[in-house]
């Protein structure tokens, strides 16, 4: 178990910025998620941390010391890659026993850890297979083990289940959950997929072309979101932005109506904002109403979505729980003013 | 229905007849030298073109130790053997340190490498003599194995560094992390994945080595290889046509049966690099 911190980390591939001063500490036994779209740098970030990629400014620390300039294998860490990168030619206890062998040692340690990592995971009756005999789950399970028996300081993983099917990847995502309680380890891991950071993550760090949006807890993230691109990211469907115009005394117009702001800050009237609305605040019976034009009703089973055009041309997604409209239907969506989040035109949040 | 299969099938059965020719062109010069290497002289005197009556294998003995053919086998053993194994070991590692590593002028390195490959070696005979004089390597084993990887290299080189920049980077990096230095990643996972590939190399390379006559014929001047020593024997014993193809076989005898063993393995091989698994 060790802590991780980066100070001012910074990487570039020639004159292209890639990774841009993060400064980042992630606790002992922490779960922490990097998530962000594709090609904003978290899978580089973890690269870095990782010693795949080296540094070109900044310092990172594992367990107090600086690790920067030190070898991948020096750093006490252990990663799973996306494509499994198990050796194909070795069985699955070879492929366990790897680095064990590597650090020459003894052979019924490598055998007793092996075994132990077997059990964990539920791979003793593959020991003697090769990869190839296996399915995805089973590869991603003995790329875990691979993992577990170096017994690092910190686990890295870098979107680990992106190749495995819906299913597999749900079952994977409570067993990865389930493995983090069991052995207690500084575990960072990199998704683009938000559901995954919501569900496994005890912090989330969402990234955006090489820089920090922000840091903070599931709930802080969904609730309190810094800004609009992390209100938008965070959160499936995500969050409606509505065009708002600031009027005096603390008013907004918003879709055709008026109402009271829902942060403290002072407006100058006339300032162009967006107002983020999630579409489960929708379903309420009171509140500010907003009538709209159903056009496409996706049913979920227990919920539905309903997306719908607004009288000011805005489209807008809707959560309905008990009444599933048509498409075509018109209807009124309400909402608590106090539900919504209020952003610059820059995506800057105003609370 | 019927009909178009029936002018498909007479296509075929027209197809058949130049490809049959083409069959016995390239059979019948092979049929020839087995069936003659068993005949005697006289037989042979007699009757050039059938079946030999007598079969004998006097003109493999003698070949063999009288014509020093034993000798000359040997050398091209160990000149092959040598430079098969030097091959592969250096294509394999240089292959995985210009597809996998980054260094600097790695794409320069490469394209010299490749570039070399379209030099023929009649060009560079007299710097590549001059060089093999001046390191005293002439007539001796350890030179002819050098010249024939050095010649040989560039097309190795050239086919392991495709193979290997086919692998995902990803299992270089996971060696690293499990703690691999450079030459163990190499040993333990770049050098098992490569087989597939190595196996065709060392099949083409041992073609190459053992069907040599001009780099042996300079640089192996005392001691022959068995390739020099058959040229030799139609000059020697160009009276002798039994003999001189008992001689014939002897050389292609090792090559046939690579290719029946590894049969599958070349064919495979020859696709290797186009798809990827």
């Amino acid at each position: 178990m060790a802590r991780v911190e980066l100070k001012q980390v910074s990487k570039s591939f020639g004159s292209t910025d890639v990774i841009r001063d993060v400064s980042l500490s992630i606790e002992e036994g922490e779960f922490a998620v990097f998530v962000g779209p594709s090609g904003c740098g978290k899978s580089t970030l973890l690269r870095m941390i990782a010693g795949l990629e080296e540094t070109s400014e900044g310092e990172i620390f594992i367990g107090g010391d600086d690790v920067t300039d030190e070898e991948p294998a020096d750093r006490g860490v252990s990663m799973v890659f996306q494509s499994y990168a198990l050796y194909p030619h070795m069985t699955v206890a070879d492929n366990m026993s790897f680095g064990l062998r590597m650090a020459h040692r003894p052979k019924a340690e490598i055998k007793d850890k092996v075994e132990r990592a077997a059990k964990i995971l539920q791979l003793e009756e593959y020991l003697q297979r090769k990869p190839a005999q296996l399915s995805g789950g089973q590869r991603q399970r003995v790329a875990i083990g691979r993992a577990i028996v170096r017994d690092p300081k910190v686990f890295l993983f870098d979107e680990p289940l992106s190749n495995l099917d819906a299913e597999l990847r749900v079952q994977m995502r409570v067993e990865l959950a389930k493995l983090h309680r069991v052995l207690g380890n500084t575990m960072i891991y990199v998704t683009h997929d938000q559901t995954e950071a919501l569900t496994m993550a005890d912090r989330i760090v969402v990234l955006r072309s090489g820089r920090i949006e922000q840091i903070g807890t599931p709930g802080s993230l969904y609730q309190d979101p810094d800004n609009a691109f992390v209100a938008g990211f965070i959160g499936s469907p995500r969050m409606n932005f509505l065009t708002a115009t600031a009027l005096a005394g603390g008013r907004l117009a918003v879709g055709g109506r008026e109402m009271d702001s829902p942060a403290q800050a002072t407006l100058e009237p006339g300032r162009k904002l967006q107002l983020g609305l999630r579409p489960e605040h929708l379903d309420q019976n009171e509140g500010i109403d907003l009538e709209a034009t159903v056009e496409f009703v996706e049913a979920m089973g227990s919920t539905s979505y309903v997306h719908a055009t607004l009288a000011t041309g805005e489209t807008i997604i809707a959560e309905r729980r008990s009444s599933q409209p048509r498409t075509g239907d018109k209807i009124i969506l309400h909402f608590a003013p106090a539900s919504a989040r209020l952003f610059g035109d820059d995506g800057e949040r105003f609370r | 229905m019927s009909g178009a299969g029936k002018r498909q099938r007479l296509a075929l059965r027209i197809a058949a007849v130049p490809m049959g020719l083409l069959a016995l062109s390239c059979l019948y010069p092979i049929f020839f030298a087995i069936n003659n290497a068993f005949k005697t002289r006289d037989d042979y005197m007699r009757d050039r073109f059938g079946l030999a009556t007598q079969p004998t294998f006097d003109n493999f003995v003698q070949a063999w130790s009288r014509a020093h053919l034993n000798e000359y086998f040997l050398n091209s053993v160990i000149a092959t053997l040598g430079a098969v194994i030097l091959l592969m070991v250096v294509s394999s590692m240089a292959g995985f340190a210009l597809a996998s590593l980054r260094f600097p002028y790695r794409r320069f390195l490469f394209a010299v490498i490749l570039s070399s490959l379209m030099i023929p070696v009649q060009v560079v005979l007299v710097p590549f003599m001059r060089t093999m004089l001046a390191l005293n390597l002439v007539n001796t084993h350890i030179g002819l194995i050098l010249s024939y990887t050095a010649f040989f290299l560039p097309f190795s080189v050239y086919m392991m560094t495709a193979f290997y920049s086919g692998l995902p980077r990803e299992l270089i990096e996971a060696a690293r992390i499990d703690g691999a230095k450079l030459l163990q990643v190499w040993w333990h996972v770049m050098l098992p994945l490569g087989m597939p590939a190595l196996v065709t190399l060392a099949i083409l390379n041992t073609l190459s080595c053992w069907n040599d006559i001009l780099i042996s014929l300079l640089v192996m001047q005392k001691h022959r290889t068995l390739m020099v020593g058959i040229s030799a024997l139609k000059g020697q014993y160009s009276d002798q046509i039994p003999l001189f193809t008992s001689g014939i076989v002897i050389a292609a005898a090792p090559i046939v049966v690579l290719y029946i063993l590894f049969q599958r393995r070349i064919v495979s091989g020859i696709a290797v690099g186009a798809v990827k698994g």
